[in-house]
């Protein structure tokens, strides 16, 4: 199949909807497919071969963040260019509803659309005033994707239509064949943390409380921690302990070498998570997972078989937990089997397929036509 | 003079804007009949994985149902689809076999082409309620698309548990 994907986003930033697009069109190269990612960026900026660039992108605060859109008349050229040249069986643009190259290539497609959006975004002032150019938009979106439950409902509220929901994939590999971090976790332990841990919600304090009760008859176990935030911000009074290691903001990178770094990874959050995106990513480095037993816990931990579950907020469970992995290897390792044949299930290849039959489904939806069956059913099944 | 340039140039515009709405209510209705068509297979495809899996487990009863969904007129298929859903969701467990493998992807393909046949009968019936289409009648050629009303058919859960 012959696939255009249109990114809003300059690459060269970080961000979650860069790292879904350049996830998925590797995927969908790797399966096979003819892949072509248009994408904010200038001539000289280096990027992979299978990304266009369409331009200088201008930063335009939105969402509470700066993003870096392209929209114009040279913008608008490019993309032109770029649909004729590549001759698309489908178009697959991320975020089309705010004014950048996603809608530019929706306005000009004639290859059946598909469209994702990432963003529980409302509708919002902008949009109502353009009411007329987004029902033109939306119009010749043929088929729509949301990657979480909370924005295939703004879906159905604001935008009037539904989605199909298709969560984000794991970049398994990338988590399972990162290198630990040098010297960790050496021969006492590391028990590890990622995530704001100045976020209540997130439950930082309990895994320091769980931390300071095991420590006391286990000297040496470390805990590392990532994630944003100032340790000021903290409050806590005790101090920090010694063994405690925080790296601050790492990258993409560097998140993969850190889950690779620990004997457990905990997740003490007191708060639904909606998901448990961070939870897949440790589960993929083979660390095995202690968390709380919140309901999308339960789920991704598969009932508690691909990682143990504490009662939330329960800092005594937690540190009788830790005792208990940080003795056994054998469960250790018995968490981390498990969990892989659970990831395996959203890995990013897996997850491509199921765009891919999105696809299939719009080209279809378009032409009226249902072709190649792969599994054609056999002949005499159907009388 | 000038009003008549005036006058001349409000009607080449509001032509054109009739032109380019009927021509937006052709392609609109002509997408939304392209999707029921591709529905239509991927309901005939799920009823004969259906048929397949029902011979492989002896189960007449499931073979029957899946013949009704097929066969059904128009006014009865939603009620069939949804009785063959009910009967595929009350399969016995264990149910991770790969025998069910077809049912369970082609009943994914229904809920899938449902979703986007439903969206794009919604685009076309919000612009058939116009005041404009329905003042120049530029839908006479198009019979009113119908939304196809079914439970979900998501059979996914299936295969665990």
């Amino acid at each position: 199949m012959r696939i255009g994907i249109v990114c809003p986003y300059s690459l060269n930033t970080p961000g979650g909807v860069q790292n879904h697009v350049r996830d998925l069109a590797e995927s969908l190269i790797g399966l096979g497919h003819t892949v072509s990612v248009l994408a904010p960026a200038d001539e000289d900026d280096p990027l992979p071969g299978y990304v266009v660039p369409a331009g200088r992108a201008v930063p335009v605060r939105y969402n509470g963040s700066v993003a870096r859109l392209a929209f114009g008349p040279i913008s608008a050229t490019r993309v032109r260019r770029w649909l004729s040249a590549g001759r698309f069986d489908v178009l697959h643009v991320h975020e089309p509803i705010s004014p950048s190259l996603s809608m530019l290539a929706v306005l000009y497609s004639r290859a059946p659309v598909v469209a994702t959006f990432h963003t529980a975004m409302t509708r919002s002032r902008a949009i109502v005033a353009a009411q007329g150019l987004l029902q033109l938009v939306l119009e010749k979106i043929t088929a729509r994707i949301a990657v979480s439950d909370l924005a295939r409902r703004v879906q159905v509220e604001h935008l009037d239509g539904g989605a199909w929901e298709i969560p984000n994939g794991v970049a398994v590999a990338r988590f399972a064949e990162a290198t630990p971090l040098p010297g960790w976790p050496g021969e006492a332990g590391t028990v590890g943390f990622l995530g704001r841990f100045t976020e209540p919600r997130k439950g930082f304090p309990i895994l320091l409380d769980a931390y300071r009760r095991v420590v006391a008859h286990r000297p040496g176990l470390r805990l590392l921690v990532a994630g944003p935030g100032e340790l000021a911000e903290l409050g806590e009074t005790g101090g920090i302990p010694d063994g405690v290691t925080f790296l601050g903001k790492v990258s993409e990178q560097d998140k993969a070498r850190m889950l690779q770094s620990l004997d457990v990874y905990v997740a003490p959050n007191t708060h639904g998570e909606s998901f448990g995106m961070i939870l897949t990513e440790a589960m993929a480095a083979g660390a095995p997972v202690v968390a709380s037993d919140l309901d999308a816990f339960r789920r991704v931990l598969d009932g508690g078989r691909a990682g143990e579950l504490f009662p939330v907020g329960d800092a005594a469970a937690l540190a009788g937990a830790l005792d208990r992995l940080l003795d056994d290897p054998g469960r250790r390792s018995e968490l981390a089997a498990r969990a892989r044949q659970v990831v395996a299930a959203m890995d990013w290849p897996v997850v491509a397929e199921r765009v891919l039959e999105v696809y299939a489904t719009a080209i279809e939806a378009t032409s009226g036509v249902v072709a190649d069956l792969e599994d054609p059913p056999r002949a005499g099944s159907v009388d | 003079m000038w009003w008549i340039v005036g006058v001349v140039a409000v009607v080449v515009l509001i032509a054109t804007y009739i032109t380019w709405t009927a021509a937006r209510v052709d392609r609109l209705h002509a997408r939304a009949t392209a999707a029921q068509l591709a529905l239509d297979a991927h309901l005939v495809r799920r009823a004969a994985a259906a048929t397949e899996l029902a011979e492989l487990l002896e189960r007449p009863e499931l073979q029957a149902l899946a013949r009704a969904a097929r066969d059904a007129v128009p006014e009865e298929r939603e009620l069939a689809e949804n009785d063959l859903t009910r009967a595929l969701r009350a399969l016995p467990r264990p149910r991770n076999s790969p025998d069910l493998t077809d049912v369970v992807v082609a009943s994914r393909r229904v809920a899938l082409g449902r979703q986007v046949h439903n969206d794009l009968v919604r685009d076309a019936l919000a612009l058939r309620r116009r005041r404009l289409v329905r003042l120049l009648g530029l839908t006479r050629k198009h019979p009113q698309p119908r939304y196809f009303d079914v439970d979900d058919p998501i059979l996914d859960e299936i295969m665990v548990g």
